[in-house]
């Protein structure tokens, strides 16, 4: 058969069904379709408080699209409709998210929460948090993740990662200038003392929040690592030891910091976390910030530096230290969608969406069966907690709240209190707390 | 008139394109505009739809405001009803909507909230100065259950007394339940924004973007980069004003409708956006089927194109294929008319040349036998004439030969008869015809042969020899008397060992030829001059048919020539060389195995020595006569066989010169002389015995028939000389012929020979002759071929089927014009004994007569 006889036929064959499909799309609909009936179709939905990130246009943020993706797996698996309730302060004069989350918590009006240690810890001891032991992902947690979360006997909050806090390090500024990354605080001292010297105005970039974890690292470096932690926190429970012994040095090393120009206290008094100081580590005029595992790999904080960078422990006399913390998410005892959201939870937490969450996060996993690599930046850091070398920065099993009340302790010094006023301040806290 | 049909098809091609240009142009247009103002009708509409919708949501929130306030207003009545108004409010429980409930009483800076705990409003913000149906609402702010709330105060009034101020707490949250649950597909944003702190106070729950979470107004602009000042600056001069204002604003790349709709009075907003892809999607479902019907009527219109086209094309095609075959057609029609001209006038040209060269003989012929008449007693004169008129007859038949040669070769119908021959033979013929024509001219003519190796080859002899005589002939024509004639065959490096590779030449310094003339002269129907002027006779066809024949021999054939200096012809062929070509057994037999060669020509000798040592002779050389006596003195009586000696080499007198050599070789032993053609004095040589003169140039077949003759002269008393056979007494011969005048010269030829002879008139006629005649009433059958009624052919295969003794014997001789080869074969085939052409040769019949009928040679 020639070609030309073949293009006939196509063309032939096209028109055909150019034709048919032309007839059918003049054809009309159903004449008896007239009633329109719609039914409400009911829809469980489970309330979820949670931090609002100020967003940039463009910017991804992994660390909630990571916990986006679990939430849509619980979504599809369950057929439940999550519901994102949001705070986020506008200014250090607004109510902070713990502020809220706590009022919130207490009025019942949501059904699970993202709660920071603190909150964890006062909202469990006011009964206001369910007993999360029953649900089937605990069985696989780490034994540290059901220590630090669990007050008076009930585990009331399990996180999606274990948050590790850092040292995040412009290696090539420490380069530049020819500085060891520091070990002990004798070495950080004078690596700041460096930088000052050579015109970098103010080498830590610090915030409101963060301070504390240089205080944590060398408070309980000992307790955490060789030391009989157990002795040592019922010590502090029964009021034996003073919190103040173990926090003078780390508000002493602080108070150096401020005293010697290595970190603006005013500036960090009224700065929010990374709003306040990333801007100039990213722009590399400070060499040194404090900051969760997460932020490296997230585009909003230090996820893509333009130089090298490295994350490492707090100086402490044991070396590097990571500090590490648990942001859990905990259900309300008095929920209105209590079973929806245990389920939820359950199925956030479950290996799979743990997987998931770690693996688009790059974070340590709170389960013990999930485990990815880690990027280059942080592997300094990992490799410690690998050692399993870091400090607790928050212990449900503490009966005084760490977390909370030394970073607002920490303000204080940076409103201009004395290292011993804070003390006082710690032996009352802790007065007050064994009281209860 | 092909370039304007071009032209023309051009011509109607471009308008047609500009047209449908231009149709197309007028469609596109029309469709476009109306999908734009369709796009613009739907675009309002959906703006129109959205202030509507938002019109609907402020409505419902300004209700929802209505009723608290107007409850309010209640509560406050029954507060100053109460008897203990602070009372009343501590037992109050919060629902869902009225959250806290606080009284101040007149006059007091404290208060008490339903919750038992102190209130003062100093954390409450009324400066904006809004207001819900006259009661003040507060600035939005976050309450103590941790959710965004607003505060409306209401005096307690009793008595028309003011007694103190009623402080309700209401929370966003509940506007929330009253909220379209999904705005347009859920691709819309809404939130509420309190307008004095531009806090984004309520994000519906189900509505929006997920990732969206936005804290503020400048959040909001922040979020969806909405950076430009002068918007900006508009937008915030209609907030403070309490005005809507919608703008079209990209949010994530997507355009969008951006709105800011002012709820009560402009205390509170409505903010969001709406992708316009999302308002206009009615609008462009209707676009994109606008554009599937469109794309539907445009693939069937380019496809009805394409299907003009490939049928255009197709019969532009054929039509182009018929145009070429036409126009080659007219083509091959030209070349043929040409060709038949160009014939035609050959031909005419021809025509008036034989006319005149045939009727010159012709008259001779004519004028002559007029003469013969008139002088018919005189018998010398008789003579005369007759000698004149055969000489014209013969000049006729050679010109009708000629013509007759052309058109065979012209017609394919030449086929070659190779068999053996020598070249000795062949030079010898030429040199028997051409010489005496040359003397007549007192030109000299030289014939040379070098280089051969095999002298017996195998071809066609007459073939050859024709090419030859034309050749030589026309030198001989063509070069002015006392001339030079060159004939040299040259031996040349053999191609193959099958063959040898000879080349003739022809030379001589005659008239020689323009450069013109030597470009055609190889073509038939021309002259060198025109014929009636020339002063040489010719039919102008000697050329064309040597070169044919050349060149049916797988030869070449080349001229050079130079006017008035000469001309020369080059003819190349390769001829077969016989395998049985040595004849060692003759030189062995006769015990030859050396001869002596004297002559100072060093090349000649090489030929010599060549041509014997070929057919096993060894052959010593030498340059003079002293050496050669030297030699044989040296070598003893027998050693040579022969004695070939120069005629130039010769010393002295012959006969002293053949005493001398015959001191040192045997008597018998042949002393032969190699003489040129013209030598003189050779009488002598031939008188003593075993003494003979060889011609040069040298060929092995003329030494071995030299040497027979010798032989037989010695062995053999002298031979009677052969019988003339002339007598053709008393024979009887029946004659077909149909041609009263033949038939008569015929019987006249017979009569005067001795014999009788019967005519029947055709084939037939002769056939029933024969039947009739006794057995061996008839001595043969003398046979036309051509003749009326029957042929001689079919005569001749009817004598020959008949059923007598005599039928097959008898010999029958074909007597015919046609004269070719294959009129020859043709004859026998058909059972004839001989094939004789006509014109009649007196001698040749009485020599075929003599050996078909009386059976000698």
């Amino acid at each position: 058969m020639s070609k030309r006889i073949i293009a006939r036929k196509l063309a032939v064959t096209g028109l055909a069904v150019l034709m048919t499909l032309s007839l059918t799309g003049c054809g009309v609909g159903d004449p008896n379709d007239d009633i329109i009936i719609t039914e409400e179709i009911e829809e469980k939905t489970v309330n979820l408080f949670s931090p609002m990130e100020k967003t940039d246009p463009d910017a991804e943020n992994i660390a909630r699209s990571a916990f986006d993706k679990t939430i849509a797996i619980a979504e599809e698996k369950l057929g439940v409709n999550v519901a994102y309730r949001t705070y986020t302060a506008e200014d250090y004069q607004d109510k902070t998210y713990d502020d809220v989350t706590l009022d919130r918590a207490r009025n019942n009006m949501d059904d699970l929460y993202l709660l920071n240690p603190d909150t964890v810890q006062k909202l469990g001891e006011e009964g206001e948090l369910l007993d999360l032991s029953d649900l089937a992902c605990v069985k696989n947690l780490r034994e540290v993740v059901k220590t630090a979360n669990t007050v008076n006997g009930k585990l009331v909050a399990v996180p999606q990662e274990v948050v590790a806090y850092g040292l995040f390090i412009n290696k090539d500024m420490f380069d530049k200038y020819k500085l060891e990354l520091p070990e002990t605080p004798e070495e950080f001292l004078e690596c700041c003392r460096v930088f000052k010297e050579n015109g970098i105005e103010t080498p830590i970039g610090a915030n409101r929040w963060w301070l504390e974890t240089f205080v944590f690292a060398q408070a309980f470096a000992d307790i955490y690592n060789g030391g009989d932690t157990e002795a040592e926190i019922a010590k502090l429970n029964s009021g034996e030891s003073k919190y103040s012994d173990y926090m003078r040095p780390g508000f002493e090393f602080l108070q150096e910091l401020i005293d010697k120009g290595y970190i603006d206290a005013k500036k960090a008094y009224v700065s929010e976390a990374i709003e306040g100081e990333g801007a100039d580590f990213l722009a590399q005029k400070t060499p040194i910030v404090m900051a969760y595992w997460g932020a490296a790999n997230t585009e909003t904080a230090y996820g893509n530096p333009g130089f090298n960078l490295q994350v490492i422990g707090f100086p402490s006399s044991l070396g590097q230290m990571p500090v590490v913390t648990l942001t859990g998410f905990g259900i309300g005892a008095q929920a209105e969608h209590l079973q929806d959201a245990k389920d939820m939870l359950d199925m956030i937490l479950s290996d799979e969406a743990l997987q998931v969450y770690t693996e688009t996060n790059k974070v340590i996993s709170p389960s013990k069966n999930v485990e990815v690599d880690c990027i280059p930046a942080l592997k300094p850091l990992n490799d410690r907690i690998e050692e399993d070398v870091y400090v607790l920065a928050s212990n449900a099993g503490l009966k005084l709240e760490q977390w909370g009340n030394t970073c607002l302790v920490v303000r204080e010094l940076l409103n201009g209190a004395t290292v011993d006023e804070c003390m006082v301040q710690f032996d009352k806290l802790q007065e007050e707390t064994l009281d209860k | 008139m092909k370039k304007n049909q071009i032209r023309s098809r051009k011509d109607r091609g471009i308008p047609l394109l500009v047209s449908i240009i231009i149709v197309f142009g007028m469609l596109a247009v029309i469709v476009f505009s109306v999908a734009r103002k369709l796009s613009a009708e739907m675009s309002s509409s959906a703006i129109q739809n959205l202030s509507e919708s938002l019109n609907l949501i402020q409505c419902t929130i300004e209700a929802i405001l209505k009723n608290e306030a107007d409850f309010q207003k209640l509560i406050a009545q029954r507060i100053a009803a109460s008897e203990d108004p602070k009372e009343y409010i501590c037992v109050y429980e919060r629902n869902e909507t009225m959250v806290k409930l606080s009284l101040i009483m007149d006059g007091e800076t404290e208060g008490i909230s339903n919750d038992g705990s102190k209130f003062t409003e100093d954390e409450l913000d009324f400066s904006a100065g809004g207001k819900v149906d006259d009661l003040p609402i507060s600035r939005s702010y976050l309450n103590y259950m941790g959710t965004w709330a607003y505060t409306m105060k209401c005096p307690v009034v009793k008595d028309g007394e003011e007694i103190g101020t009623l402080y309700i707490e209401y929370v966003y949250d509940f506007l929330d339940e009253s909220l379209p649950n999904g705005f347009y597909n859920n691709k819309a944003l809404l939130y509420i924004m309190d307008a004095q702190s531009e806090r984004l106070v309520l994000k519906p729950k189900g509505m929006g973007e997920r990732s969206a979470g936005h804290l503020n107004l400048e959040d909001y602009y922040h979020a969806n980069d909405i950076q430009e000042t002068e918007l900006r600056a508009k937008v915030d001069k209609c907030l403070k004003k309490g005005d809507n204002i919608l703008f079209y604003h990209d949010i994530r790349d997507k355009q969008s409708l951006n709105y800011m709709w002012s709820v009560n009075g402009g205390t509170i907003y409505l903010i969001g956006y709406v992708p316009v892809e999302a308002i206009q999607q009615e609008g462009r479902t209707v676009n994109q089927n606008i554009i599937i019907v469109v794309s539907v009527m445009m693939i069937a219109f380019f496809l009805c194109c394409l299907l003009y086209y490939f049928n255009q094309r197709q019969q532009n095609r054929i039509r182009k294929e018929r145009e070429a075959e036409r126009e080659q057609h007219n083509k091959q029609l030209a070349e043929a008319l040409q060709a038949a001209q160009l014939a035609s006038n050959s031909k005419t040209m021809f025509l008036s040349n034989m006319s005149h060269d045939i009727r010159t003989p012709m008259n001779a012929v004519l004028g002559f036998t007029a003469l013969l008449g008139m002088e018919a007693d005189n018998p010398a004169k008789v003579r005369e004439y007759t000698k004149k008129i055969t000489a014209s007859g013969q000049h006729l038949l050679s010109l009708i030969n000629d013509v007759l040669d052309v058109s065979k070769i012209e017609s394919g119908k030449v086929v070659l008869n190779f068999e053996k021959f020598t070249l000795n033979d062949l030079v010898s013929s030429v040199d028997a015809i051409i010489r005496p024509m040359a003397d007549n001219r007192k030109q000299s003519f030289h014939v040379e042969v070098t280089g051969i190796k095999h002298e017996y080859l195998m071809g066609d002899e007459t073939r050859i020899n024709q090419i030859l005589i034309n050749l030589l002939s026309n030198a001989v024509k063509y070069t002015q008397e006392g001339g030079n004639i060159w004939f040299r065959i040259i031996g040349l490096k053999q191609r193959s060992s099958q063959f040898e590779h000879i080349r003739i030449e022809v030379e001589d310094d005659g008239y020689g030829m323009t450069p013109e003339y030597l470009k055609t002269i190889f073509d038939a129907f021309t002259r060198a001059e025109n014929s009636t002027t020339n002063k040489v006779q010719g039919t102008g066809l000697g050329m064309a048919i040597t070169k044919n024949i050349v060149e049916l021999m797988g030869g070449t054939i080349d001229v050079a020539s130079e006017v008035d200096k000469g001309s020369i012809f080059k003819v190349e062929l390769e001829l077969r060389i016989p395998d049985d070509q040595t004849d060692e057994q003759f030189w062995q037999e006769n015990g030859i195995s050396r001869i002596l060669v004297v002559d100072s020509a060093q090349e000649e000798c090489e030929n010599i020595r060549a041509l014997m040592e070929d057919v096993g002779v060894t052959v010593d050389i030498v340059s003079d006569f002293e050496s050669a006596v030297g030699i044989m003195q040296d070598n003893g009586k027998e050693y040579y066989q022969i004695i070939l000696l120069d005629w130039r080499a010769k010393v002295a007198d012959i006969p002293i010169v053949v005493r001398k050599i015959r001191e040192f070789i045997a008597d018998a032993a042949p002393i032969l002389f190699l003489a040129p053609h013209d030598a003189e004095g050779m009488e002598t040589a031939l008188e003593i015995e075993h003494t003979e003169v060889l011609s040069k140039p040298f060929f092995v077949s003329a030494l071995k028939e030299i040497i027979l003759e010798m032989q037989r002269e010695t062995k053999e008393e002298t031979v009677p000389e052969e019988e003339e056979c002339s007598s053709l007494e008393g024979l009887h011969f029946l004659a077909a012929e149909d041609n009263e005048i033949n038939a008569e010269i015929l019987t006249e030829i017979l009569e005067m020979e001795g014999a009788s002879c019967e005519v029947a008139e055709n084939g037939k006629l002769a056939l029933e002759r024969f039947k009739q005649a006794a057995e061996g009433e008839f001595d043969a059958i003398l046979m036309d071929v051509q003749m009326p009624v029957m042929n001689g052919y079919d005569a001749t295969k009817a004598i020959r089927a008949l059923e007598r003794n005599d039928a097959a014997k008898i010999p029958i001789i074909a007597m015919t014009a046609n004269a070719f080869a294959e009129d020859e074969k043709d004859a026998l085939d058909a059972g004839m004994d001989v094939h004789m052409a006509k014109p009649i040769d007196v001698e040749l019949l009485k020599k075929i007569i003599h050996k078909y009928v009386l059976g000698k040679e």
